[in-house]
């Protein structure tokens, strides 16, 4: 249900995008790795100073994605244009304006912290050097680095890797970062750590990113795209998504459930009823086919009844783990 | 990670960098290169290896014809250098560099690198230029410069040093063909086992069997430039055409260098 809804503001040609507004969009992207159909026609846009939750279980072609936006890969079929320009033939001045941390951050292990966030600086900037350091020392103070600034990474845990490859993909002020599974090797207080960071630099990029922690996503991300066996099935306002489609309402109530049941059945327009009862109050979820209708009468006709009191109403509102599961369920049914 | 309050570096007081093209990164990719020779302990182990093997050989050369002819003496030690200098080198640079681009793909950080503004060619070149300075600094210019010193001392006639820097010339052209060869590898096959079986192949192939292959077949390869070198250092004249080994080596190391950049330029992540 929640599919059909949201496959259809997926549509490209629906959102319109405008060059200025739009950072990521993709038409008809595709992979192919022999037989393997890694990435099935990805129709996908991330509008300018927002974060984007990039979901999927694994496997299902996330990091395809994200390496055919950043030149690493070529598709097979369909086009991918980041600030305009195409990914292939303009990578370059692509890649000048991202950072990007990737799913098993490596760098090299003879360098210290502060070699490689200048190594990656210098990419960017010729000088002067008391600016580049200085803009190294505040990046590892932003992600706890700075106490071991001049240790060899050689040595580091997989969670201080993660924090580096985070310093080192916004070194550069990008204005689109793209992290792949940012928060995956670290602890519950460095996810949270790596939120707050995604969070302070919403206002100067564009954050788009995979991962498999639904919280995390429910939390910071403004939109929400979900990619199953290299299909888009779902491209949304999280806010849309979790809202689910307008059919499904939820109301609770104390009394004579059976009088509400009777008052909802005379509306040729509710077209199910489920009820739970508990500790004297009773949930109904009602299913309609008529929306306006609905909006303006289904409450209306529930408080008219005699005996009854509605404690709790309102449009169904799902979790991003119902949505999920729901919507990576369906086509493997 | 934390959350006090830092001093935000403005973006505007930091110098861009302007350079784009084949040549994207390519300044900071040969400084990371040279950085990996001059700032960890690669540059001296290699060069105590060089200088042990190199000048050790020589040594015993220069002391064991203590007896010999003043002239036999020179062409025994000038000879061993170089053409020990030509082989043990080159097997040297495959042994060293095999792993350069095949290990960077492996482990992730050839894909990390070109996720910033650096062109694929600066990647290839950066490390043909990083281990070429290194292996011609620590196997050939220092061992040479030692050679030149122990002549002075053990061996019993002077030695002409403008044909014997010539002659390191001719090596070092065989050094950086070797070089261009496995890097060149390392771009063309996924693991290390092609890269070090060719170019080792090549290497012992060329010492051992090239006097049982017809000779305009082993002038079209690398393995006479060890013999090139010894013919200018001494000023002796070989049984054949020296300029062609010259020439055919120059010419593959270059269409190496094409086929390496080209064949990266391919390489998905």
């Amino acid at each position: 249900m929640q599919t059909k809804v949201v496959q259809n503001q997926s549509d490209p040609a629906a959102q319109a995008p405008s060059v200025q507004d739009t950072v990521i969009h993709t038409v008809g992207l595709t992979k192919t790795f022999g037989h393997v159909n890694a990435l099935q026609g990805i129709d996908l846009t991330v509008p300018r100073n927002s974060i984007v939750g990039f979901l999927g279980p694994n496997g299902s072609g996330k990091t395809t994605a994200i390496k055919l936006l950043l030149g690493l890969s070529r598709p097979t079929a369909g086009k991918a244009t980041l600030f305009g320009m195409d990914s292939i033939q303009e990578s370059l001045a692509i890649r000048s304006r991202v950072g990007y941390l990737a799913q098993d951050p490596r760098f090299y292990t003879h360098m210290t912290a502060r070699e490689t966030l200048e190594f990656t600086a210098r990419f960017f900037y010729s000088g002067p050097a008391e600016a580049i350091q200085a803009r190294i020392d505040e990046t590892l103070e932003l992600v706890g680095l700075a106490d071991k600034a001049d240790r060899p990474t050689k040595g580091f845990s997989g969670g201080e890797r993660q924090r580096l490859g985070i310093a080192q993909a916004q070194v550069n002020y990008p204005d689109l970062l793209i992290l792949d599974e940012p928060a995956a090797a670290l602890d519950p207080v460095g996810r949270r750590d790596v939120l707050d960071v995604m969070e302070r630099l919403r206002a100067y990029t564009t954050i788009f990113y995979s991962t498999h922690i639904l919280d995390d996503v429910e939390r910071v991300s403004d939109y929400v795209a979900i990619l199953d066996h290299g299909r888009m099935v779902a491209s949304s306002p999280t806010a849309t998504l979790l809202d689910g489609d307008s059919t499904t309402y939820e109301l609770t109530v104390r009394g004579d459930e059976q009088a509400v049941l009777r008052a909802l059945r005379t509306h040729s327009w509710v077209s199910n009823i489920a009820t739970a009862s508990q500790n004297g109050s009773t949930a109904l979820t009602i299913s309609v086919t008529d929306e306006g209708a609905a909006e303006t009468d289904l409450l209306r006709s529930v408080i008219a009844t005699d005996d009854i009191v509605v404690t709790a109403f309102g449009r169904k509102h799902f979790n991003l783990e119902d949505v999920f599961l729901q919507l990576v369920k369906e086509p493997r049914e | 990670m934390t959350s006090t309050t830092t001093t935000v570096t403005a973006e505007s007081s930091l110098v861009p960098v302007h350079t784009t093209g084949w040549r994207g990164g390519l300044a900071n990719l040969v400084r990371k290169e040279l950085g990996q020779w001059w700032g960890t302990r690669m540059w001296w182990i290699q060069t105590l290896i060089w200088v042990v093997l190199l000048n050790g050989v020589a040594t015993v050369v220069m002391l064991e014809g203590a007896g010999m002819p003043a002239g036999e003496v020179v062409t025994e030690a000038v000879q061993t250098f170089l053409l020990m200098g030509a082989m043990t080198i080159g097997i040297g640079v495959v042994l060293t560099i095999q792993g350069a681009v095949v290990g960077e793909k492996e482990l992730g950080t050839a894909a990390w690198v070109m996720s910033k503004p650096v062109s694929r060619a600066s990647f290839v070149l950066g490390k043909l230029i990083g281990y070429s300075v290194g292996f011609l600094a620590t196997a050939l210019v220092i061992p040479s410069t030692v050679f030149v010193v122990q002549a002075q001392f053990l061996l019993p006639v002077p030695l002409d040093y403008g044909r014997f820097a010539l002659a390191v010339g001719i090596i070092a052209l065989s050094v950086l063909f070797y070089v261009v060869l496995t890097i060149g590898l390392g771009c063309m096959f996924k693991g290390r086992g092609p890269v070090a079986g060719i170019g080792i192949g090549l290497v012992l192939v060329g010492q051992f069997f090239k006097g049982m292959l017809p000779l305009p077949l082993v002038m079209a390869t690398p393995w006479l430039l060890g013999d090139v070198a010894g013919s200018f250092a001494l000023a002796t004249t070989p049984d054949f055409n020296r300029m062609v080994p010259i020439i055919v080596t120059t010419t593959a190391a270059v269409a190496l260098v094409y086929l390496a950049i080209w064949r990266f330029q391919r390489e998905e992540f």
